[in-house]
């Protein structure tokens, strides 16, 4: 009996412990905010950022927050979670009802977290701010981060875009300039090949860029006028599914057939970026889509012999793709927001003394002024033998017209100019619950229809086969999810309202 | 005479109470509180998260801190055993997991048994030093290493790209191969070359626990064998191996429970000529966690997991019950 009893207490307890957990885990209360900017003059005590890509503490975190305590008067928290859980740690800080104030956003989970809610819609204050950056912006990357006409989070940096690099030593050997066709393209190819064993014309790792859209950038000269995503038919005005486009069946073909004839590294599906940057630095390949500004330099630095120049884009592609700038958004959680706007984001964007010290740092920690105005970079703390690159915004990729007084290197500079002059900006991805629950399945098919066409494993009219019956389901989904009238409707509404119309009236105005 | 027990046929021993017992044992109790404080917050408070396997809970639930619907019930389970990819995912899972989960044992066992018989101590370290060292190398450069000797080093065309792994050297100036072969790509080789890679890497840190299990066996028994006229191969078979099928029992069963959890492995060496044979549950569950955000699917599917090792785990202990008499649950 006194066993039973003790037997109900312990079921009692365990239940009563299981209770509490799911009242403490349990739906949460939606806090208190406003989402109202507030006066930009009112100075906030303390403004908290999370932020993955700048300096570490060891190399002087602490000293970037003083200065700009020193120069603002507010009070800098940063958290630098760990790069590998930095999106975990981004979504834990919600849940736990702690977000920071402002928060580094990356191309894919820039428009997930704006999607959900999370983030402040700064257009407006963006629209009225009177501050310096207004003037020397280039607003190209503003409006990149637009999504339906909304700002939930204000750029960095330039997102920045792969380029094509080719051995020019090998070019000028072979008597050819740079290709402007395709056609050309792969006579350049082709001149790589006839050097001999071991050479390897054109590598990359995989035929798609599945870790973050665009799926297709490291092989525009491939994929030309398809586009492996799906996206907004600007006639019909419905979304389509590219990867199912006769397009998309060209594209295949081109490089199946240049796989075929040896001009593709026969390890593309087994490559890393990281195999592909050893090969080339081996002084085995001959033409390579890869990262432009200080990539150029690191690539050249990493090869024993020969030289490497960046290429226009070949006329088919249109240009090289520039990603979705990295962004700095706005929890809506965080007080004050017009104030935070200005005298954060803006501050950072000055073009001077704010500018300095998000670019390069600290004076005298991190770079040095020389009497003749230029600057210095300064050895980190924590690696003497190289110097300071960057406090948080990569110099070279600056999205504003400033007097930076530490000079690029050349080599930076011209596969920058060379990208910028032939950039295509990239649209934000689209987020929806339908292409979140399809999305890593579908890609799969993609995968698989990709690397056994181009490969030859199955021919390309049996690769699309496969994919319409393989990846129709999830396709389908998604399609009918994003042209659903309630999509198109509310994308049309949030169009209007952030281009000061609205839907009915452009109805109206129609009829 | 009568016995003297029966001077004792009308005593009854009263247990004590539960209350008395744990009175008695009150030091005991309270060195415990701290050990279960851990276990509770540690290991159990974490298990109310697979509630979350029966809700829609998105990134949107948490960043408006809406918290999870529930309303979806078994949609998550639903989902999950309608996918196709996951069906395909499930079955390579068992199948990679279990042939290597044999292979393990055999091999580790085979090797245990080997060094065993090893009579120079120096020669003997040496060997175990080298067998165990691979162990300590990520699977990330082991997975290099095996795609630089087992790279095929010709273009689509068969010409020579001059970085033939030496293993495709090897099979082409023996005459077992006409033209390289690239093992990585191909859906009949891959899982081989995986259950060689991961023998190579872990088998001889599988040997430690065997290892440690024979010295423990009596020299007599082997020396009773010898006079009986008991060669070495008689005496692996009738003594030692019976004297250490515990330890492998034991070995098994629990390595079973972690069939589910293969992932680190398969990451760095799949590709997608090989997601046929090749994706498992942890990497399907990593793409849909990082595209999809979406926790209430991921828990429902690391619930499925956990119920199937469950239901291994205790199948064989219940077999081995029944074979051997005892299991270790």
């Amino acid at each position: 009996m006194k066993k039973n009893v003790f037997k109900r207490f312990a079921a009692m307890s365990l239940a009563v412990v299981m209770v509490t957990g799911l009242a403490g885990c349990g739906n949460g209360n939606e806090a208190d905010f406003t989402l109202e900017p507030g006066d930009p003059d009112d100075l906030p005590d303390e403004i908290s950022l999370m932020a993955d890509t700048i300096i570490t503490e060891e190399n002087g975190l602490q000293d970037f927050c003083d200065e700009y305590e020193r120069q603002t008067g507010i009070k800098l928290s940063i958290e630098k979670p760990d790069h590998a859980k930095y999106y975990e740690k981004v979504t834990l800080s919600f849940a736990s009802e702690e977000p920071a104030d402002i928060i580094e956003m990356g191309s894919t989970y820039y428009p997930e977290l704006a999607n959900s809610g999370a983030l402040w819609d700064m257009t407006e204050a963006w629209n009225n701010t009177t501050s310096n950056c207004k003037n020397i912006i280039d607003e190209d990357y503003v409006e990149a981060l637009k999504i339906n006409g909304v700002l939930y989070g204000f750029p960095m940096a330039a997102g920045n875009g792969t380029i094509t690099y080719v051995r020019d030593d090998w070019m000028k050997e072979a008597g050819l300039s740079n290709p402007k066709n395709y056609d050309e393209f792969l006579t350049m190819l082709r001149a790589f090949k006839a050097r001999g064993q071991g050479t390897i014309p054109l590598t990359s790792s995989g035929f798609l860029n599945n870790g973050e859209t665009p799926y297709d950038i490291y092989l525009r000269e491939f994929y030309q006028d398809a586009i492996p995503d799906f996206y907004k038919d600007e006639e019909t005005g419905k979304y389509v599914d590219g990867f199912a486009q006769p397009e998309m069946k060209e594209a295949i073909q081109r490089l199946r057939d240049a796989y075929q004839e040896g001009l593709i590294d026969a390890e593309i599906v087994t490559n890393k970026t990281s195999t592909c940057r050893d090969k080339l630095g081996s002084g085995l390949v001959g033409a390579f889509n890869y990262w432009a500004g200080m990539w150029s330099l690191k690539l050249q630095r990493s090869m024993n012999e020969g030289q490497l120049k960046a290429i226009p884009p070949i006329e088919e592609t249109g240009g090289y793709t520039e990603r979705v700038p990295t962004a700095f958004a706005m929890s809506i959680y965080a007080p004050n927001k017009g104030a935070i706007f200005e005298h954060f984001l803006m501050f950072s964007h000055d073009g001077g003394a704010g500018q300095m010290l998000f670019t390069h740092g600290v004076e005298d920690k991190h770079y040095v002024m020389n009497p003749d105005g230029s600057a210095t970079a300064l050895p980190y703390y924590s690696d003497p033998d190289n110097t300071v690159e960057k406090s948080i915004y990569a110099p070279e990729l600056t999205i504003t017209e400033w007097n930076d007084p530490i000079p690029l290197d050349p080599m930076v500079k011209d596969s920058l100019e060379e990208f910028r002059k032939n950039r295509v900006f990239a649209k934000v991805p689209i987020v929806r619950d339908a292409i979140a629950e399809n999305l890593a399945d579908l890609n799969v098919v993609k995968d698989v229809v990709m690397a056994n066409a181009v490969t030859g494993k199955t021919s390309v009219d049996e690769a699309i086969e496969y994919y319409n019956t393989k990846g129709s389901y999830y396709a389908n989904a998604i399609l009918e999810d994003l042209n659903s009238e309630e999509n198109l409707k509310a994308e049309e509404e949030a169009l209007a309202a952030a281009t000061g119309g609205s839907a009915s009236d452009d109805e109206a105005a129609e009829e | 005479m009568a016995n003297n027990n029966d001077n004792f046929d009308h005593v009854i021993v009263k247990k004590p109470s539960v209350g008395q017992r744990m009175f008695k044992y009150r030091y005991f109790y309270l060195m415990f509180i701290p050990v279960a404080i851990v276990l509770l917050i540690f290991y159990y408070w974490p298990m109310l998260g697979i509630r979350y396997a029966f809700s829609t809970f998105k990134l949107k639930q948490i960043t408006l801190r809406t918290g999870p619907d529930y309303s979806i019930g078994l949609g998550n389970f639903t989902r999950l055993l309608s996918s196709d990819p996951f069906h395909a995912a499930f079955k390579n899972t068992i199948v990679l997991s279990f042939v290597n989960l044999v292979l393990a044992m055999v091999c580790s066992v085979a090797i245990a048994l080997l060094i065993n018989e090893i009579q120079n101590a120096w020669g003997k370290k040496i060997v175990q030093t080298v067998l165990y060292l691979p162990h300590f190398l990520s699977w990330v450069v082991a997975a290099s290493i095996f795609m630089l000797i087992l790279s095929a080093g010709t273009d689509a065309t068969g010409a020579d790209t001059s970085n033939t792994g030496f293993i495709n050297a090897i099979l082409l100036q023996l005459g077992i191969l006409d033209k390289p072969v690239d093992f990585l790509t191909e859906s009949k080789a891959w899982p081989t070359v995986w259950y060689i890679m991961n023998r190579w890497k872990e088998t001889g840190w599988g040997t430690i626990i065997y290892l440690a299990a024979l010295s423990s066996i009596s020299p007599d028994l082997y020396e009773a064998a010898e006079i009986d006229g008991a060669g070495r191969m008689k005496q692996t078979w009738y003594i030692t191996i019976p004297s250490i099928m515990n330890t492998i029992l034991v070995v098994f069963i629990l390595n079973l429970a972690k069939i589910m959890n293969v992932f680190e492995s398969v990451f760095v060496f799949y590709n997608s000529l090989v997601y046929d044979v090749s994706d498992v549950i942890q990497t399907y569950t990593y793409r849909v966690g990082i595209v999809g955000n979406d926790y209430g699917y991921s828990t429902a599917i690391g619930l499925f997991k956990s119920v199937v090792s469950l239901i291994l785990v205790s199948s064989s202990d219940i077999i081995s019950k029944k074979i051997r008499g005892y299991g270790i649950v």
